[in-house]
């Protein structure tokens, strides 16, 4: 039975999964076994049985690199993490997966796209394992491995993928065995700009800038004016992101004096927080519903970090359901980046044939979504 | 193409949420719903597009794009059908003459009118285009072209030089478009239509593949006022990417859009700047930032 | 006297009466100014109206605006003079659109009311030859020079009319 393990380590997050793809003829949901967390929770009840074979997850662990409050993460320490911690998470998945040597068919790696310095100390630690157990390697696309993993989880079939993160934002649509990329951010990702934000703010890194964020937009309730650059299909963030932060500095001069004309209350950081989410989540579903339109879907699947976000989950089934359909998420275990993913996707290459030679087994910060061939989908 | 789904009328907006008269849901799309109704007159057709509230998003910011979409599409017609004609100030003349040398009668006839809008309940009317989409004529001209086979090759060049004509006559009217300063941003063959001639109207107007008649642009939403080059140019790239998956049997024919287009018949972009917007789509091409990846 | 019911507004029918050579134009327009409340009418000057199309669209936008609660005026018959205006200025808009001392040819419209109350009224009051609301009619009242100016664009063009009741209909944007 096919097994792969998969490395992923394109931004803060170290992860290692180790995946089994079942014989076809098992009709089984899936059973997924994630222990990186013991808190557990079902699948999101949207989620129906799916008709492509169901996978076990038989691993599926992560490590994140948090960096103090109003810092980034730094490639050079992101890298560092993510050496310290790779072998301790290999020995981890192995042992929980209960499988031996002999039963891995392959050993997967993100081959981008992401920030180099992490890419590289990922790659690095897959050769060597490759090398180590004589295994092949496989080079995986970060965002098809989202969408696979996507697909997988929820059962959605064709759907228009919305992928979101701290480095993409992309609108994405199966054609003939590639996924093309209807629209984009031009500038900077969504998850960019919130985690930017959040920096701004002086908000904790822990456990995510985003979800600091998003608890923060809870208690909000004014909606400030912000710039809504959308064009066609595609988005940009910047000037949202430079607009919000000047509202930042001149909340912080006022102390308290800036006033909500219509309640006089004064405004507050959680407005901000709400401010910028409900300007850049309108502007992701609109883009989302024109490529859903455009190409006939009813499905929607929301991959990416940012996808855990519950309002932009609402947002999106609302959208959704007016035009009859519904929409897929992932909880944090596989929205989230993480190793399992990058086994799954590589997998299905790999029974295809696909196969990265030592020599070719490099890491690259671009790699476009549209760039993979799918050929293990009709 | 006329549906006849049942129109929930009380969905419409104020006042058509009440209205006795007959509308026909036309097309729909991702964020706009076209109708077929009167105005003014029972006796005049025209078109209702609706901008339907979106309930995701929070009301203040709903309100607010309507307002600044359907706006932006009734300035954009407006604007146009004063082209050429205007003569007071405020930017509604002629932006730069001497790029945009459009002369007396402007977009005449080749844009739709506004008749009503109302940027609150987000809904705009314009007069209704007879005729239909330079879409359904190219197919229509292709069905007929396979149909004669081997033995009507001078059917099928008669066909070939009628289909160059409206090729032509496609780069004729963008040209106009960009010379007075609005690029479309969505040109495709479903948003041409063709209006049968006054005098054609009764008898011929869908007399089998005819591809006579007048064309006019429809669906301005994603228009913009530009005078840039690279506007212009991606108006055309969207176009020529747009026909060749529509029409891939007509493909090789669209050099005629963009040679009409250059020459400028009829006063569009003619001379250096259309040569100029050419020389960019090339780049625009290039880049095919969009482009599919394939090979 | 025509009663003319526009589209999608059935609960408002208009009482149209356009009347030549008017002798009292001086009177009418007393009559809107002191509020007699027996002249609820729009009273408008024949010669600045471009064709029927150009009246209709102004009385569909006044009507749709007061039943949206957004009357700029004081009631639906001076907001269907001000929506022919392509400004915000009101009383410009009753200068140049309205019953002035010297208006030759007057187009009378009521919202709502009995036709043949309406058009006994109207008889009575005032002193001019009721035609026929036709383009035709229209055609031979204007003041080509008028228009012009109101509206700011050369109305020998066919599309004038898509220009003119574009820019009312986009008035207040």
């Amino acid at each position: 039975m096919p097994i792969a393990i998969g490395l992923e380590g394109s931004a803060n997050k170290l992860g290692v999964g180790i995946i089994l793809h079942p014989p076809h003829d098992t009709s089984d949901p899936p059973s997924p076994h994630d222990s990186a967390h013991s808190d557990d929770e079902a699948f999101p009840s949207r989620s129906k049985p799916h008709t492509s074979p169901p996978v076990q997850i038989l691993a599926n662990l992560r490590h994140t690199f948090v960096s103090p409050p109003g810092t980034g993460f730094l490639p050079k320490d992101t890298a560092a993490h993510h050496r310290r911690w790779v072998v301790r998470l290999v020995r981890q998945a192995m042992r929980q997966a209960k499988v031996r040597l002999e039963d891995i068919d392959c050993i997967c790696y993100t081959k981008g796209p992401g920030m180099g310095a992490p890419l590289g100390s990922v790659a690095i630690a897959a050769r060597l394992l490759s090398q180590l157990w004589d295994k092949p390697l496989v080079g995986v696309n970060h965002c098809v491995g989202h969408i696979e993993m996507g697909r997988a989880i929820t059962g959605a079939e064709n759907p228009v993928v919305l992928y979101v993160s701290g480095g993409n934002t992309q609108v994405i649509a199966y054609s003939a065995q590639r996924y093309r990329i209807f629209g984009e951010a031009l500038d900077i990702a969504v998850g960019n700009c919130l985690d930017r934000f959040a920096r701004f703010l002086n908000i904790s890194n822990d456990p995510a800038p985003g979800y600091n964020i998003e608890q923060l937009a809870k208690t909000g309730s004014v909606l400030l004016e912000l710039p809504y650059p959308v064009k066609g299909m595609d988005v940009s963030f910047s000037g949202i992101l430079a607009r919000v932060e000047e509202m930042a500095e001149k909340l912080e001069a006022s102390n308290g004096s800036w006033l909500d004309p219509e309640t006089n209350c004064p405004i507050t950081k959680s407005d901000l927080c709400f401010t910028l989410q409900e300007t850049v989540f309108a502007m992701l579903v609109e883009i989302t519903e024109r490529a859903m339109a455009h190409v006939g879907a009813a499905q929607v699947l929301i991959v990416g970090g940012v996808g855990c976000n519950e309002r932009l989950q609402q947002m999106m089934g609302m959208m959704a359901q007016e035009r009859g359909g519904s929409v897929y998420a992932t909880d944090e275990r596989f929205c989230i980046d993480n190793g399992i993913m990058i086994a799954h996707a590589g997998l299905l290459a790999h029974k295809m044939g696909f196969e990265t030679r030592l020599e070719e087994s490099t890491f690259t910060q671009r790699f476009r979504t549209d760039e993979v061939l799918v050929n293990w989908r009709d | 193409m006329t549906e006849t789904t049942p129109v929930l009328k009380d969905r419409l907006p104020i006042p058509f949420n009440t209205s006795p008269e007959p509308f026909t849901l036309v097309a729909q799309g991702a964020e706009s719903l076209l109708y077929k109704t009167t105005f003014l007159s029972p006796s005049q057709p025209a078109a209702l597009k609706v901008r339907p509230v979106k309930k995701w998003r929070h009301p203040t910011l709903d309100k607010r794009l309507t307002r600044a979409r359907i706006l932006a599409e009734a300035r954009v017609l407006v604007k146009l059908s004063g082209e050429g004609i205007a003569t007071g100030s405020g930017g509604r003349k002629v932006k730069d003459p001497k790029k945009g040398d459009v002369g007396a009668g402007g977009m005449r006839g080749m844009v739709p009118a506004v008749l009503g809008l109302d940027w609150e309940q987000g809904w705009l009317v314009t007069d209704w285009i007879e005729g239909g989409t330079v879409k359904e004529a190219i197919y229509r001209a292709s069905r007929s072209r396979a149909g004669t086979g081997v033995p009507g090759v001078g059917d099928d060049e008669a066909r070939v030089e009628e289909l160059t004509q409206l090729l032509r006559k496609m780069g004729e009217v963008v040209g106009k478009l960009h010379a007075c300063g609005v690029v479309h941003g969505d040109l495709t063959t479903s948003n041409m239509m063709l209006r049968p001639h006054a005098t054609q109207a009764r008898s011929t107007s869908t007399s089998e593949g005819s591809l006579d008649g007048d064309l006019v642009l429809i669906d301005f939403g994603l228009a913009t006022q530009s005078v840039s080059e690279e506007d212009r140019a991606v108006d055309l790239y969207v176009l020529e990417r747009a026909f060749g998956s529509t029409h891939p049997r007509e493909e090789d024919l669209f050099a005629c859009v963009l040679e009409a287009y250059a020459q400028g018949e009829g006063s569009g972009m003619k001379g250096k700047a259309g040569k100029t917007v050419l020389r960019k789509l090339e780049d625009v091409r290039m880049r095919g930032r969009k482009k599919s990846m394939v090979g | 006297m025509e009663t003319i019911v526009l589209p999608h507004l059935p609960g408002q029918p208009l009482q149209v009466c356009l009347f030549a050579n008017v002798q009292n134009a001086q009177f009418l327009r007393q009559q809107l100014l002191d509020g007699n409340a027996n002249f609820e009418y729009a009273f408008l000057d024949a010669a600045v109206l471009l064709s029927r199309q150009h009246v209709l669209a102004a009385c569909f936008r006044a009507i749709n605006d007061m039943l949206q609660g957004r009357l700029k005026s004081k009631n639906v018959h001076s907001e269907i003079v001000f929506s022919l205006s392509p400004n915000n200025n009101i009383s410009e808009s009753f200068r140049r659109f309205g019953v002035s001392e010297t208006t030759n040819h007057i187009l009378a419209i009521k919202v709502g009311g009995d036709q043949a109350q309406v058009e006994e009224h109207l008889r009575q009051h005032v002193e001019g030859q009721m035609v026929a609301f036709t383009d035709g009619a229209l055609a031979g009242m204007r003041d080509e020079s008028r228009i012009r100016k109101a509206y700011k664009v050369d109305i020998a063009s066919v599309q004038a009319d898509a220009f003119i009741i574009g820019s009312m209909a986009l008035k207040g944007s």
